[in-house]
C-alpha cells in the first residue's frame, strides 16, 4: 500500500456499476468517493455508507486482508486497559480506568459531559506531555503504544485531530504537510517528495476535504475560523492516512455545509481494515458516520457503552436520562 | 515606559564640525597636540586607540588616492573626536553586556592591500546576482567596470573619486560625517575608511532594481593567530527629494576558519517625500568581528524601511541612529538575530523624533541557539517635545533554546510629547512545546520541528526582504546554519 503515495490518483466513475455490498478498491484515493448529495435521503446515505469499503490510502498500511467484508470479526485494532492518567504538572488523576477496545473496521464514538475527560483520553493517546499515564496499558496493533514516542505512534498510523489545533506562525501549511509526508516516506524507506512531486499528490486530496488551494500557503491554522481548522485537521488525516483516527469534537464549529463535506471525507477513509474513535457532543455527525459503539465517559470512565440509540437517548433525555450500566 | 537616559562616555565631546571651507590639513599632530580649545579639556587618554589611529592613517596615506575635500572633511573631524575616545568596557554603558575585548587583545593591523584576491574569485562573487551590484573588498570597490545598466540617468553609484558631477560633489561634500554622536567606531572608520563609496539618487528619481552592496574581506589571520586585519568600509547614500531606492548590504562570509574585523558604516540622507528601503544581511565568518554603523536622516514625509539578518561573526554589533528632521516620517526597523554559536549579536537602535506625525514600527527578534551564545538588544525611541502626534511601536521577542543561552534587551521608549500614541512589548521564551507536539503528532521528529520553528520564528523579519530570491538566500543560509550535516 505504501505505493498508493506514489500513483497518481483515478477516478472511480465505476463506483456506481458495482455491487453496493461490498466495493473493494486498491490505492483508491479520496477523490474516487462519491456519496450521494445532501439532497439524498438519510436512510439511503447511510446504507451506503455502512457498505462501502475502500482500501486505506494510508502509506503505512501494512495489514492487507482484501476481501474482507464482514467487519464483525476483525482483528483488535486498540485494546486499553484499565488506563490511568493524570496531569504531569499537578499530578491530578483525570482517567480513571478507562477501558475500550477497537477492532479493525470500527467505527466508536464517546460522548461525555464537558470535563468528562474525552480529550485527555485522546491526547493520552496520542502521547501528549502534558499528562502522566499511571497505570494500565495500551496495545495499538499488537505493540505496546505507551512506550512509544510521539512520532512513532504517528507513523505506526495513529492519528487524533485536535479539538483545538495549535497555530503555528512563519510555517506554512504545505510545507507543514510536505514534512509529515516526507517523515512517512522516509520511514519507508522512500525517497522524499520535492515541491512539485508533493503538489500533485496533494491535490486530489484537497479536492476530497473541498479546501481551498489558498489555504496551502497560509500559516498553519494561523487565523483560520474554527471550522476551517476542522476541515484542515481532516486535510491532514486524508494525506497521512491512518490505521486508527480519533476525532475530537471534529463536527463542532462546523456550519451544516461544512459538517457534510468533513463527514464525507472521513466515510471516504473508512476501510475495512481502519477505524474511527469519535469524540462527539451531538448526534448530527453520528447521522453521517454510523458508529458501531457508542461509549459514555464521566470523570474518566467508560460508565456505559451501547449502540447508536443511546446518543438519540441523550439527544432527548440529556446525560440524566443514561443510567451507568 | 520612558526609561533611563543612558550616559554615554562619548556624548563628552561634542565638537563643534570643521568648517568644510577650511579644511585642516591632516597630519598625525592632529592626533597628538592640539590647540582648540575643547580639545584641550579632554584627557588624551587611550594610547590603545592613538595607535590604532596612527596606524590607520599610515595605511591611508600609502593609498595614491588624492585627497578630496569631502575625504578631507571625513578624515578630520574623525581624527578629532578620537582623541577624546578610549576603548569601551564593560562600564560602558553602550557597551554593558557587550564584551570587545578579544578585539582590543588582538594585533590590529590595517588592511595593506585592497584588492588581492585574485580576479577569477571576485568575478564569481558579483556573478550570481541579476540586479546591479558592487561588489567592495576590504572597503573599495573592486568591480566599478560593471555598467549599471539597471539605473536610471542621473543616479550614480560609484567611488567617491570618480565622482564628476558639481551637485553631487557639493552634496556628498554637505552629508559625508554628519553625525556627531558616534563612537570609538564610528570615528576609527572615519579615519581609515580608504574611499567614500557614493550612492546618489537625484530629485524625483526612483530607481526599480535594489542596487546590491557586497562586502567581502580578502585579509584575514589565522584562528589563534592573533593577527586581525581591519577594514573599514564607508558608504554615503543621498537620495534628493522625491527618490527612491532599494539598497541590499552584504557582509559575505569568506573563510569560516579566518579572523578579521569588519568596522563598517553607512551614512543615508533622505530627501522630503524619498524613500529608501535598506536591507543588511550580515553573514560574517564565525571568527569575525563586525561592527558597523548605520546613520538616517530623514527630511519630512519620507520614508525608511530597514531590515536586519545577522547571523554572523563573533561579534555582529551594529549601530542604528535614525533622525528625523521634519514632520510626517515613516521608519520601519525589522531586526532577526541568530546565534547558533558562541557569538553576540548586537543592535543597538536609536530614533530621535524632533517633529510632529511620526511614525515609527521597530520589531526586534532573536534566537540564541548556544549555551555561551548572546543577544543584546537595546532600542531607544526618543519622543521630543515637538514631536506630537507620533505613532510609536516597538516589539522585541527571544528565543533562547539552550540553558545558558543569554538575551540583554532594553527596549525603551522615552516620550517628552504628550499627545502621543506609543506601545511596546518584550518576550523571552522558549519553543513552544505544544508547537513541537503538534509536529510530532503528525509524524515529524522534533529535531526537524525544532528547525522549521527557528525559521518560523525569523520569517516574520524575512519575510519583509524585499526580492524573493534574497529571501530565499536568507532562508537557506539559516537552514544550513541550523543543520550543518546537510550542508
Ligand atoms: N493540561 C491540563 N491542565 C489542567 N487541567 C486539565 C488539563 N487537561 C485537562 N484538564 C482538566 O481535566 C478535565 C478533563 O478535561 P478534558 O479536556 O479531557 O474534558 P473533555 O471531556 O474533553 O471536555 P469537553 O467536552 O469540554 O471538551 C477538565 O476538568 C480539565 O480542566
Ligand atoms: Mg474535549
Amino acid at each position: 500500500m505504501a505505493a498508493s503515495l506514489l500513483q497518481t490518483p483515478f477516478s472511480l466513475s465505476c463506483l456506481s456499476n458495482l455491487p453496493s455490498n461490498s466495493l473493494i478498491f486498491t490505492n483508491s484515493t479520496l477523490l474516487s468517493l462519491h456519496l450521494p448529495s445532501r439532497t439524498t435521503t438519510r436512510p439511503n446515505r447511510l446504507s451506503l455508507k455502512a457498505n462501502v469499503s475502500l482500501t486505506n490510502n494510508s502509506p503505512l498500511t501494512t495489514t492487507s486482508t482484501s476481501g474482507l467484508s464482514d467487519n464483525e470479526k476483525g482483528k483488535v485494532l486498540l485494546e486499553v486497559k484499565d488506563l490511568t492518567a493524570v496531569i504531569a504538572e499537578s499530578k491530578q488523576q483525570i482517567l480513571k480506568g478507562v477501558n475500550l477496545v477497537v477492532r479493525e473496521g470500527e467505527v466508536h464514538a464517546i460522548m461525555g459531559k464537558n470535563g468528562s475527560g474525552k480529550s485527555t483520553f485522546s491526547k493520552v493517546l496520542v502521547g501528549h506531555p502534558d499528562y502522566e499515564v499511571t497505570g494500565g496499558s495500551v496495545m495499538f496493533k499488537g505493540e505496546n503504544l505507551l512506550e512509544m514516542a510521539p512520532e512513532e505512534r504517528s507513523l505506526a498510523g495513529l492519528f487524533m485531530s485536535f479539538q483545538s489545533p495549535v497555530e503555528i506562525p512563519g510555517v506554512s501549511n504545505i510545507s507543514f504537510l510536505q514534512m509529515a509526508v516526507n517523515a512517512r516516506r522516509e520511514k519507508l524507506g522512500l525517497p522524499p517528495f520535492d515541491t512539485l512531486q508533493f503538489y500533485g499528490f496533494l491535490s486530489p486530496k484537497l479536492a476530497a476535504v473541498k479546501m481551498d488551494a489558498g489555504f496551502l500557503d497560509r500559516n498553519v491554522n494561523e487565523g483560520f475560523s474554527g471550522g476551517e481548522k476542522k476541515r484542515n485537521e481532516i486535510l491532514q488525516l486524508a494525506v497521512l492516512g491512518a490505521d486508527m483516527a480519533i476525532l475530537d469534537e471534529i463536527d463542532s464549529g462546523l456550519d451544516v455545509d461544512a459538517l457534510q463535506d468533513v463527514a464525507q471525507a472521513v466515510v471516504g477513509l473508512l476501510t475495512p481494515t481502519n477505524s474511527v474513535l469519535m469524540v462527539t457532543h451531538y448526534q448530527r455527525l453520528l447521522d453521517y458516520i454510523n458508529p458501531k459503539y457508542v461509549h459514555i465517559m464521566e470523570d474518566g470512565i467508560i460508565v456505559k457503552t451501547g449502540d447508536i440509540s443511546i446518543a438519540k437517548q441523550l439527544e432527548e433525555g440529556g446525560y440524566k436520562s443514561i443510567s451507568p450500566a | 515606559m520612558a526609561s533611563s537616559t543612558f550616559s554615554s562616555p562619548f556624548h563628552l565631546h561634542r565638537l563643534t564640525p570643521t568648517s568644510p571651507s577650511t579644511p585642516k590639513t591632516r597630519t598625525k599632530l592632529n592626533l597628538r597636540h592640539t590647540s582648540t580649545p575643547t580639545l584641550l579639556r579632554a584627557t588624551l587618554s587611550d594610547p590603545l586607540v592613538l595607535q590604532i589611529a596612527e596606524t590607520l592613517e599610515d595605511s591611508i596615506s600609502t593609498l595614491s588616492s588624492s585627497s578630496s575635500p569631502t575625504l578631507q572633511k571625513l578624515r578630520d573631524t574623525s581624527s578629532e573626536s578620537l582623541l577624546t575616545m578610549s576603548w569601551p568596557t564593560r562600564k560602558d554603558e553602550q557597551f554593558r553586556f557587550t564584551d570587545t575585548s578579544f578585539i582590543k587583545h588582538s594585533q590590529i593591523h590595517p588592511v595593506s592591500n585592497p584588492i588581492p584576491t585574485s580576479k577569477s574569485d571576485l568575478v564569481a562573487l558579483s556573478a550570481d546576482t541579476q540586479f546591479p551590484n558592487l561588489l567592495i573588498v576590504d572597503g573599495v570597490i573592486v568591480n566599478c567596470l560593471s555598467p549599471f545598466g539597471g539605473l536610471p540617468g542621473g543616479v550614480f553609484v560609484g567611488p567617491l573619486s570618480s565622482v564628476s558631477s558639481e551637485v553631487i560633489s557639493k552634496r556628498v561634500l554637505e552629508f559625508v560625517s554628519e553625525f556627531h554622536d558616534g563612537d570609538l567606531f564610528w570615528s576609527l572608520n572615519g579615519v581609515g575608511a580608504p574611499e567614500v563609496t557614493v550612492v546618489y539618487v537625484p530629485e524625483g528619481c526612483r530607481v526599480e532594481e535594489s542596487l546590491y552592496l557586497r562586502f567581502y574581506s580578502s585579509e584575514n589571520g589565522d584562528v589563534g593567530s592573533n593577527y586581525l586585519p581591519m577594514s573599514n568600509p564607508r558608504v554615503l547614500v543621498v537620495v534628493e527629494k522625491g527618490g527612491e531606492i532599494g539598497i541590499v548590504e552584504e557582509y559575505l562570509s569568506g573563510d569560516e576558519d579566518k579572523c578579521y574585523w569588519t568596522n563598517s558604516a553607512m551614512e543615508i540622507s533622505i530627501g522630503e517625500g524619498g524613500k529608501v528601503s535598506h536591507s543588511y544581511i550580515q553573514q560574517q565568518s564565525v571568527n569575525a568581528a563586525h561592527i558597523k554603523w548605520t546613520y538616517v536622516r530623514q527630511e519630512s514625509s519620507s520614508t525608511y524601511e530597514h531590515v536586519e539578518v545577522s547571523t554572523g561573526g563573533k561579534l555582529g554589533r551594529h549601530n542604528l541612529h535614525v533622525q528625523q528632521v521634519g514632520p510626517d516620517t515613516v521608519t520601519e526597523m525589522s531586526t532577526f538575530h541568530l546565534c547558533v554559536h558562541d557569538q553576540t549579536q548586537d543592535l543597538h537602535s536609536k530614533l530621535v523624533l524632533d517633529h510632529p506625525r511620526g511614525s515609527s514600527k521597530q520589531l526586534h527578534k532573536c534566537i540564541v541557539a548556544h549555551s555561551s551564545g548572546q543577544a543584546v538588544f537595546d532600542g531607544n525611541v526618543k519622543v521630543n517635545r515637538y514631536a506630537q502626534k507620533t505613532d510609536a511601536g516597538q516589539l522585541t521577542r527571544s528565543l533562547l533554546l539552550e540553558p545558558r543561552a543569554t538575551v540583554n534587551v532594553k527596549p525603551n521608549l522615552q516620550i517628552i510629547a504628550d499627545d502621543v500614541k506609543c506601545s511596546h512589548g518584550a518576550s523571552i521564551s522558549d519553543l513552544e512545546e505544544d508547537q513541537i507536539f503538534y509536529f510530532s503528532a503528525r509524524g515529524i521528529d522534533s529535531n526537524t520541528a525544532r528547525r522549521a520553528l527557528i525559521l518560523s520564528f525569523g520569517a516574520e523579519v524575512i519575510a519583509r526582504l524585499p526580492s524573493d530570491s534574497l529571501r530565499k538566500q536568507v532562508q537557506n543560509h539559516i537552514k544550513g546554519l541550523l543543520n550543518p550535516a546537510s550542508k
